[in-house]
Order: C-alpha cells, then structure tokens, then sequence
C-alpha cells in the first residue's frame, strides 16, 4: 500500500515537479557546459516572465565569458534550424516547461 | 748695378730685392774690413782672406762710395705694349688693352668670401636673420703672406748705421706701398669665412629603402555545424519523463551494485584479470630485458661457463679469481651490504640485504634484492623497508619464502611469488619483536603439523621461534642468553642479569633440534686451531660447501682470502683485489651453494661475482680402496684427520659442533 501511494505521488510529481535543467543536446566541453548550465538557470530564474531579458542576460554572460556573437533563444515554443561553431552548442530544458538554445556562431 | 738698379719690382718681389741689397752692401762692408785687418793681426786675418770673383769689377775708392739711387716703379718691363687681335667684326687688326703689370707666382683658391664682396652680401641677405658673424678674427691668408719677413739681425754691420738705416727707410716704404690695399681690404673689422658656392661641397649619402611587400594567410575557418529542432511543451514534458525514468532506472542498479555480491564480484574479476594482463605482460618485459642482458653480457656468461684459469695446472696449491658480473641497484647504492643469502632450489638467484653497518649513523631505510645471474642490470625483486635490513634467509623448501631481519628488531616475511612489495608477515608490537639488532635468522625444519618456522637470533640475548600461522606471526622465546657473571645491582636496588648478544647461530644438519648460537662475548672454542692474520678488519667469513677445509674472508681493504687448510695451514690459496682499496669496503661474501663462484658485497652497495679458478675447488680424490665412498664421508674425514693433527683428540661434543659449522655451511 504505502508503495502504491508513493508511486501516485510521483506520477502526480511528475507533471508539475521536473524543474531541474536538462540538457536535450550539447557538444560543449564539460566545463562549459556546466558553466552555461549555471548562468542560463540564474538568469531564467531572475527573469521568469521575461524570457527577452532572460535570452540578452545569458548572451551578455556568455559574450563577456567565452568570446562574443553568442546567440541565445529563450522561449516555450519554437523551431529552429541554426549553424554553429563546433563545441559551441547547448540545447536545455528547464523548468519544466521552457526551453533555451545557446550557441556561437561569429 | 745699373741694371739691377732699373730692374722693375713687383709688389710680391720687393722683400726678395731687399735682401739682396743688404747683402752686396755686408759683402763690401767685409772687404773693408779685410784690407784694414792685414796690418794688425796676421795669424787669423790669413784665414779671413776673401775670395773674389775673376770678373769683379775693380772699383776705386770714389766710386764705391759713389751713391747710387734706386728707384722702385710698378711697370713691367717685360710686358708687350703693342699688342693687337684681329677683329672679324671690324675686319682689321686692333689694339688689345695693355696686359695688367701683375705676375703671379702663387694662386691658391680660398674658400672663403670676402665680406664686403657682392656675393658675400648677396648670401648674408638669404641667410636674412640666421647669419651671426663669426668671432673668429684671423687675417685672412693673403695678408699673411704679404707680411713683412722679419728684420735681419743687426749684429754683423757694427758701425754701419748710416747704410743701415739707409735700408730701413726703403723698407717700410716698400711695405707701405704693399700694405695699404690689404688694409683697405680688411678694414679693420671682424670678417666672416663664408661659404663659397662654386666652390664647396655638401656631402650627404642616399640609402636604399627596402622594398615594402604585402604577406597575408588565410586562416580555415572554425569548424561549424548545424542543429534543428523544434520546441513545444509536450517535446519538453516528453524528455523529462524520459530522463527521469533513466535516472530512476539507474539508482536501482546502483542500488543492486551496492546490495548485490556479484557485482561487486564482478569487478573485483576485472580488476584481477587487468593485473594477471600486467602480469604477463610483466613477464614478457623480463624475458626481454634477460635477453637483451645475456646479449649484452655474452663474453661473461661464456667465461663464467666455460673459461677455467689454464695457469691452475702449472700452479699447484694457488688459484685466483675471476671477476664476473657487478650487480647494484640505484635506490640501494648508499647502503652497506650486510648479508647475502643463495636460494637454494634457483641457485642463479640470490638476495641482497642492505643496511648500514655504521651503528652510529644508520639510515631512515634499508632493502632487499634479489638479483639474478641472467640478468645483472636489475633485480629481479625489490623490497624497500623503513628499518636496516641486517639478515635474510630464504626457505629451503619453499624458495619463494623470505625472511629478513631488520636493525630495529623486526621480522618480516616475504612471499615473492605473489607480491614482494608488501610483506606476508611482519612482527607488530613491542613484546613481539626483538629489542635490538637481529643478527641472523633461520628457517627452522617444518613444525610436526606442518606449521612453516623460522628462528632468530638478536643482540638482546634472545633466540625466537616465530611460527606462521593462518593470519598472524606467533612467537616464543626458545631462549634467553645470560652471561654466567655475577648480577649487577641496578640504582634502584633490582639486580640485573647480564645477558649475552647473540650474533649467530646454525643447525645441526642432521638433528635439527640442535642448534649453536654464537654470542660477542666469547668463541665456541676455547683454544683457537688455526689463525690467520690478514692484516685488516674482516668483514666476513664463511665455509664453502663443496669443502670441508676450504674457507674464504673478506677484508676491509677489499680484498678476498681463500684458504684451504688441507692444503696450506699458514698461508691463502688466493688473495686477490676485486674492489679499489681505498674507497670500498667489502662487508660480507656467499658461496653458491651447486657453482663455482662465490658473491662479495661491499659498503657501496654493489655486488660483486668471481669464479672460483679449478685449484679452489678441489675435490678429495677418494682413495683406491674405497672408490665407492661418498664424498661427504671424504670430506669429514678430512677435516678430521687435520684436527687430529692441530690438537688432541677431541671429545665427541666438540667434533659433533665442528661438523655441524663445517658441514652445514
């Protein structure tokens, strides 16, 4: 019984509760990318409802960190198709529901 | 004198016609002078006669004093009057303006310019504000040559100032009439040195520039790639349920990894199937590096084989030694050799103990190695300890077996089949374990149940048995060696017995529960047989083991004795140098107990072969009769029929310990 319950409870969990940062795609060396992960989260953590100044936080941390012409998307839905310098590309998900590309292209 | 009178004068000439005046002048002053002198003095006025020329005019008295005027002018005598061209534009013949009276004897082209000159001022004017006149005042070079010469001296015309000054009246007149342009010239004012400009050089070099040129490369771009994809909300829900079922997917098996044996097991296999890899891969190296060795080393390992010293035969009674291979390891080279021990199933391989014989000074660690014949450069095994190892032996039965003793009291032992790097066993504890030196060790025979032993004798006067038992070391104390010597009464009023050190001990080689222990305070003999005086501290001594008379010594001047005492009672068989005399010390020696060639070790750490040359190892040749006898038995008779010499008979204790150090060594 008690292990029923807590199996509902995390299906229950499982709609609303994913917050964590998952990285969908990524070539970037291990230290970059946990950096990116890092500075991606507090930015969309600082700005929840403003994806704009979210997206201009990150590439402005980005730029300042690894070089410029980074290009940020941040937003809940979206397609795209974009060319980028190898081992420079970051794909996550977070907090459930927004999803943030990262990548250098100069 | 008319002539020269008219002669006309250029202003340049006139000093020049000056001088020759004075001189006719002096010359008739001195005829005067002569005429007059005849009377008065004959002796020098011969001397003083005067030569005069066939031609000189004779001249009276009136006309000599006659006076005679000369008169300078400007003109030149010599200049053509009448001179004339033909004019094509006039078609006649016309006069030329007469030739100036001037004659040049020296030109010489100044670069300077004149001041008051047009040129000059035209130059001051371009030169406009920068000109600055220069301080310099020298008279220019014309003025100075112009200059009156200096006078001539007054002193030979004595008496003649009326023609004298008759002189100096023309004189200036002359200057003056030469002077005054030169110092309207000059005007008496500083003057400048200008440049002139026909007539002056600037100098000034032109390089060459180097070429510019234009290099540019091109870089390959970046790599780049390209990535697509879509988000929407289900995409995002799908990957974090995705993710999340892996995660939980894998705690499990972390869970199963942690409860599960045979996951742990399972690593445990492949960590130990990646060592048995090394392993083989480890013997593979060795194998190699034997090879490589037995390559290297071919002339020796052929001496050591086959070469036996051909000079035995012509010498009876004497032998020499072969130096064979050096063995040392790097880590171990400061440290003194203090025993070496042969393995007695793999008689090529053999352990070195190194230690520090300086008590006073003992070092932070000590080792063993074993080295083998086959491969000299390196050894085989290596074993670092934290003490000084003082003595090792290594199991008759099971020759894989080590056991060292260390400075500190220690035991351990050594399974060097399976990891020589840490000891199988090792004495823990303050009770379990001697307190002083271990001197010697020895493996015991076999305990009834089968139990591996092995003894040790220490400086602290105690022999132990120490037993390997499943997991630990036991000991027990076998004996305790006290010195016969009355008590000494402690400070605090307890008596203290003397206990003797013990420095070395043997079985007996046939009843292995009796054994000798050798100690520093006395000898086993009471009346020395034999002593030899090697002139030098000996390190070591042993017996070999093909001869019961045969024994060698090393000394602390580097030397190896060989003695055999059936041969010559007083005197080595062999002594030869194997290590410089002065720096190296050799500490201990070791008979191979089947070939025939013997170890030395010495304070730095090397290790030292020698074959023993055919007049060493003698065997006794068993007499006709008993042809069958065993060479042991030959041996013991030996040794016996010698004793018998030295001494009387001995009582039956004291063979039965004769044999056993003769015989078992």
């Amino acid at each position: 019984m008690a292990d029923d319950g807590s199996a509902k409870e995390n299906e229950g969990d499982k709609k609303i509760v994913h917050t964590y940062p998952l990285v969908k795609h990524s070539d970037m060396i291990e230290e970059m990318k946990t950096d990116c992960i890092e500075l991606s989260i507090t930015a969309c953590e600082k700005f929840a409802a403003n994806y704009e100044m979210a997206a201009k936080t990150i590439k402005d941390a980005m730029d300042k960190k690894f070089g410029t012409f980074w290009h940020v998307i941040v937003g809940e839905g979206f397609g795209f198709e974009v060319s980028y310098e190898t081992k420079n590309l970051l794909y996550l998900f977070f907090g459930g529901n927004l999803a943030v590309v990262i990548w250098k292209c100069s | 004198m008319n002539k020269r009178k008219r002669r006309p004068k250029s202003s340049d000439k006139v000093p020049e016609q000056e001088w020759l005046m004075r001189a006719q002048k002096q010359s008739r002053t001195n005829l005067i002078d002569g005429k007059e002198s005849v009377g008065s003095d004959d002796d020098w006025a011969k001397s003083r006669q005067l030569i005069r020329p066939d031609d000189q005019l004779d001249l009276t008295e009136n006309d000599l004093s006659e006076e005679i005027k000369k008169v300078l002018s400007t003109e030149n005598p010599n200049v053509p009057k009448n001179l004339v061209i033909y004019s094509f534009k006039e078609g006649s013949f016309v006069e030329m303006p007469p030739p100036p009276n001037i004659v040049t004897l020296f030109q010489f082209d100044g670069t300077s310019l004149h001041l008051d000159s047009d040129e000059a001022k035209k130059q001051i004017e371009e030169m406009g504000d920068d000109y600055q006149p220069p301080v310099d005042s020298e008279p220019e070079d014309a003025v100075n040559e112009i200059a009156p010469p200096p006078k001539p001296e007054g002193g030979d015309d004595d008496g003649e100032g009326a023609e004298d000054a008759e002189a100096d009246e023309d004189e200036p007149a002359a200057a003056a009439a030469v002077e005054t342009p030169a110092a309207a010239k000059t005007g008496g004012k500083k003057r400048l040195k200008l440049i002139n400009q026909f007539n002056y050089c600037e100098r000034a070099a032109i390089t060459y520039n180097n070429p510019s040129r234009n290099v540019d490369t091109q870089t390959i771009p970046p790599p780049r790639s390209s990535f697509a994809s879509n988000v929407k909300q289900w995409v995002i829900y799908d990957s974090y349920a995705l993710d999340f079922e892996q995660n939980q997917k894998d705690k499990e098996k972390d869970k199963k990894h942690v409860v599960s044996k045979k996951d742990s097991k399972k690593k445990a296999d492949s960590a130990q199937a990646s060592h048995e890899l090394n392993k083989k891969y480890l013997q593979c190296w060795q194998i190699l590096e034997r090879m490589i060795n037995q390559n290297i080393f071919d002339d020796i390992a052929q001496d050591y084989r086959y070469y036996e010293d051909p000079s035995d035969e012509f010498r009876e009674e004497e032998g020499t030694l072969l130096p064979l291979w050096k063995f040392s390891y790097e880590k171990t080279k400061k440290m003194h050799i203090t025993d070496m021990c042969f393995n007695t199933l793999y008689y090529d391989l053999f352990a070195v103990c190194y230690g520090s014989l300086d008590f006073l000074r003992q070092q932070a660690e000590g080792g063993v190695c074993l080295f083998t014949i086959k491969n000299p450069s390196f050894p085989d095994y290596r074993i670092t300890t934290e003490s000084g190892v003082m003595c090792c032996d290594i199991h008759p039965k099971y020759p894989y077996l080590l056991v060292i003793g260390m400075y500190d009291g220690n035991v351990a032992v050594y399974n060097l089949q399976t990891n020589p790097s840490q000891p199988l066993y090792v004495s823990k504890g303050v009770n379990c374990k001697h307190s002083d030196v271990i001197w010697e060790m020895k493996w015991g025979p076999d305990m009834p149940d089968g139990e591996i032993n092995f003894y040790s004798v220490s400086a602290d006067g105690r022999v132990f048995n120490w037993v390997l038992m499943q997991n630990k070391l036991s000991v027990t104390t076998i004996i305790t060696l006290y010195l016969d010597k009355e008590h000494i009464g402690n400070p605090d009023g307890t008596d203290i017995q003397l206990k003797a050190c013990g420095t070395c001990m043997i079985f007996h080689p046939k009843q292995p529960e009796i054994f000798l222990v050798g100690t520093e305070e006395g000898l086993i003999y009471n009346d020395p047989l034999f002593i030899f005086d090697l002139g030098a501290s000996v390190g070591d001594v042993k017996w070999a083991p093909y001869s019961s008379t045969v024994l060698a010594a090393v000394t602390t001047e580097g030397k190896v004795y060989v003695f055999d005492i059936n041969v010559n009672k007083y005197k080595a068989i062999c002594v030869q140098q194997v290590v410089p005399r002065k720096s190296v010390k050799l500490t201990c020696i070791a008979f191979n107990q089947k070939l025939p060639f013997i170890i030395v070790g010495d304070d730095k750490g090397m290790t030292t072969s020698l074959k023993l040359s055919p007049n060493l190892r003698l065997k006794v040749k068993p007499p006709k009769k008993q042809q069958n006898v065993d060479q042991d038995v030959l041996q013991l008779q030996k040794l016996e029929k010698l004793l018998s010499l030295v001494r009387e008979l001995p009582d039956d204790e004291e063979l039965e310990k004769e044999a056993a150090t003769t015989v078992a060594s």
